[in-house]
């Protein structure tokens, strides 16, 4: 057996655990110690790129006795052109992309057919253990083209297709016309509700979406759909809310309102394409929890060291799920606060933590300079007729 | 202390605030002789550990003695200027008067530098109407007590308005920059840029200090001497440490010059452990988030993105040194991260300068290839030469300009009876 059908075989065996969220934290840290070193001795041996950091690293991964010891890759890396890998070309299946806004570089991680398979499993065996594995009508608010899957997905796309295991049939109810903006499909949505009124309905879309192509609209025309029944995920973070001033709550009343159901029945997850395979729902008590396959942990930007419950810093995310692309071990550019490290009423074991907020920009405020060339403005070009 | 500095809420306090100041220029008697005696007594009062604490209070007490401000005053003013008189320049006599209100925009991240800016106009006998930021009020308020301290009589404090309000008012960013008539403006590339837009009277004389980087560069003889090379290393650290590398005057890059019968890796070892020694010696007490993921991602990308190059740095994120080779200065980490590249030859470095360079701190053991790398330099746009070690000693000129003149109008005076 070669080192990466071991590899594939340990890791789908702690995939397929017959628990989620129950295994006892310390237990869960030395399995996963030994399958992180195995898959960074892996990834030193297919990237001399990935070796060389590897072999800077402050602690010999080989002699770590925490997983807070071994290195870790920042979320930045994921910008770099060509993406980092671990898997030749020819076996790269599809390659997934952060939603950018304008002006920046998204990141970008391949994904090979394996990796690909474990992504599906780890994001079907995270959201069973929140909404049940029963299969049900699907409604994704958002456009159908979002819901194709092609050689390169957005992160949309791929929250998308991540949930699709658990679709009877799958509904699209924006639609894009000839404006920038999609438009709401009022007489396909009408439809899908009157059909599936009392049934349980998984619906789906990106926080912003939800609340400006679906509820503001609704609320504006005074249309309430009897769903009382429905599962509403969402995931794509608040920075657009936020400028918007509408806080969780003010979300949640406002979709279970459209929704005709109770705000408990909308949840909010947290994700990255980085992090492919693990998603972080909210419990019931509005905490996020790590499955068997994964951790996370949260750093104190001073020390980088693990903070400990009470306290905020840089979330790292850990999975053991990736072994197309070095993402094992990533210092994500987002701030949490560690709620637990074990003991979360939900009954979940492990660390429990809460989004806090994205890093903001580095604020110069010195007068030192950080471009190393004068860059001159280019001269209005003038042209005489 | 925050009584000292008054917190701006309208454009008319502003206004008012200057037209005071400028009544006090057109119409009271100058004398540098005081104002240099008074910066003396300033310079003794900020003494005891609550000062020593803060950074930069030791070079400001040094900057303030008469030993320091005469030189410099004799070679900006001339010679009589040290006795309030009026040089000769052949039939003519020139003597310097004030512009009248100057006001100043200081960096963020220098704990001194709002008076240290405000020092430079006083000695021109200018009124100063100052923008502390709102990060620097406590300890600008704290230093500037002692100052009203030994100037009972207010005679200097009378020309000094200390302002402090958010950089986002716009009213107020405008409303300095209209009642002023001149400006001495420090910071990084935003703040310069935006500062440089406001609505300025023509007369305005606009002194600009950043945004600029700084280089250190060793020779080969000098690196690669066993017995220097500890003090050297302790001089690099500390150049590295002083303002987190956010100053002008920082190095962002240390070029090493190949030599041919060693290689930079026990260099690279002694570096470490100055890094060590002057991280025991001053621990962060705090670091953004932000800084905190750019080092560890100017970590990766330089060891990624090249498997020649190396690194060496802790787990935590208090310094990191990145080593490679390469005549090109790479983008600035700042947060005590230094590069160290390997070069065949000085010269093709400086070569490659178009004036972004502010400082560049040498140590070079041949004082004619000194001369001839000092000269390429000044060509390539370096105001400052130095030797590593003092690369924030705050002298005139800085930038290239001087500190005082710029904000002084050099008044001629033909005798009519000559």
């Amino acid at each position: 057996m070669n080192a990466m059908s071991e590899l594939d075989e340990r890791i789908n065996a702690l995939l397929a655990g017959s628990t989620t969220f129950g295994l006892e934290p310390e237990e869960r840290h030395e399995q996963l110690l030994v399958l992180f070193k195995d898959e960074i001795t892996y990834a030193c041996q297919r990237s001399p790129q990935y070796r060389n950091y590897a072999d800077r690293w402050p602690v010999d991964y080989r002699k770590a006795t925490r997983l807070a010891d071994l290195p870790y890759l920042p979320v930045g890396v994921f910008k770099m052109n060509p993406p980092l890998k671990l898997v030749e070309q020819s076996q790269v299946t599809h390659t997934l992309a952060s939603s950018a806004t304008t002006g920046q570089v998204p990141s970008r991680v391949v994904l090979d057919s394996a990796t690909a398979k474990r992504m599906s499993k780890g994001v079907t065996t995270i959201v069973r253990d929140f909404i049940g594995p029963s299969r049900r009508p699907y409604l994704v608010i958002d456009v159908s083209a979002n819901l194709a899957g092609g050689g390169e997905l957005g992160a949309r796309g791929a929250a998308i297709q991540g949930l699709r295991s658990f679709a009877t049939e799958t509904v699209c109810c924006l639609e894009k016309d000839s404006s920038v903006e999609p438009k709401l499909n009022l007489n396909l949505l009408r439809e899908f509700a009157a059909k599936w009124k009392n049934a349980e309905v998984l619906v789906y879309g990106f926080t912003h979406v939800i609340w400006n192509h679906f509820v503001k609209p609704l609320q504006s025309q005074g249309v309430k759909l009897e769903m009382p029944n429905v599962r509403v995920l969402h995931s794509g973070g608040w920075k657009r809310l936020e400028r918007q001033a509408v806080s969780k709550d003010v979300f949640n009343r406002g979709v279970a309102s459209v929704f005709g159901t109770l705000p408990g029945r909308v949840t909010d997850f947290y994700g990255m394409i980085e992090n492919v395979g693990v998603i972080y729902p909210d419990c019931e008590f509005g905490n996020k929890h790590v499955p068997a396959f994964a951790e996370v942990l949260v750093r104190d930007p001073l020390t980088l060291e693990p903070v400990p419950a009470g306290g905020q810093g840089l979330v790292q995310v850990c999975s053991v799920l990736p072994t197309s692309f070095p993402g094992f071990l990533v210092l994500t550019e987002d701030i949490a606060e560690v709620v637990h490290t074990d003991g979360c009423p939900c009954g979940r074991r492990g660390t429990s933590f809460r989004f806090v907020r994205r890093v903001p920009k580095a604020e110069m405020r010195g007068c030192g300079n950080v471009e190393t060339v004068r860059e001159r403005p280019l001269e209005e070009a003038v042209i005489h007729a | 202390m925050r009584n000292l500095i008054q917190e701006a809420g309208s454009a008319q306090q502003i206004g008012d605030a200057a037209k005071q100041l400028r009544e006090i220029v057109s119409n009271e008697e100058f004398s540098l002789n005081s104002v240099l005696e008074i910066f003396e007594e300033w310079a003794a009062a900020l003494q005891g550990r609550e000062f020593d604490e803060i950074p930069g209070v030791s070079f400001l007490r040094l900057w303030l003695r008469r030993g320091t401000l005469d030189p410099i005053l004799k070679r900006e003013l001339g010679e009589a200027s040290l006795v309030d008189g009026w040089n000769d320049d052949g039939r003519a006599r020139l003597k310097s008067f004030p512009i009248g209100v100057v006001g100043h925009w200081p960096a963020g991240n220098i704990e001194i530098q709002p008076l240290l800016s405000m020092s430079c106009a006083l000695l021109g006998g200018n009124g100063s109407l100052v923008r502390v930021p709102s990060g620097l009020v406590d300890i600008t308020g704290k230093l500037f007590e002692k100052l009203q301290a030994v100037n009972s009589d207010g005679v200097l404090s009378r020309r000094i308005k200390l302002f402090s309000f958010d950089h986002s008012r716009e009213d107020l960013q405008e409303a300095m920059a209209r009642n002023v008539d001149g400006a001495m403006i420090w910071g990084g590339l935003e703040s310069v840029s935006h500062m440089r837009g406001l609505p300025f009277p023509h007369w305005a004389r606009i002194a600009v200090f950043g945004p600029r980087l700084s280089v250190a560069a060793m020779d080969a003889e000098v690196w690669n001497c066993q017995a220097e090379r500890d003090s050297w290393c302790q001089r690099i650290a500390r150049d590295v440490w002083q303002f987190e590398q956010q100053a002008c005057s920082s190095p962002q890059v240390l070029f090493l010059e190949r030599a041919s019968n060693a290689d930079a890796s026990s260099f690279i070892s002694e570096l470490k452990q100055a890094f060590q020694a002057e991280c025991r010696a001053h621990p962060r007490r705090e670091l953004s988030p932000a800084m905190t993921s750019a080092i560890c991602l100017a970590r990766a990308s330089w060891l990624l993105e090249d498997v020649s190059r190396r690194a060496s740095f802790p787990a935590s994120p208090d310094w990191t040194i990145l080593v490679g080779s390469g005549a090109e200065i790479p983008k600035p980490t700042q947060g005590r991260t230094l590069s160290v590249l390997m070069v065949d030859d000085l010269l093709k470095v400086i070569e490659k300068f178009d004036g972004t360079v502010q400082t560049l701190g040498l140590a070079v053991a041949d004082a004619k290839k000194e001369e001839l790398l000092a000269g390429a330099a000044g060509r390539r746009g370096v105001d400052r030469i130095v030797k590593l070690g003092r690369m924030h000693v705050f002298g005139s000129p800085w930038d290239g300009v001087d500190l005082i003149r710029p904000m002084v109008r050099l008044v001629r005076h033909v005798p009519s009876q000559s």
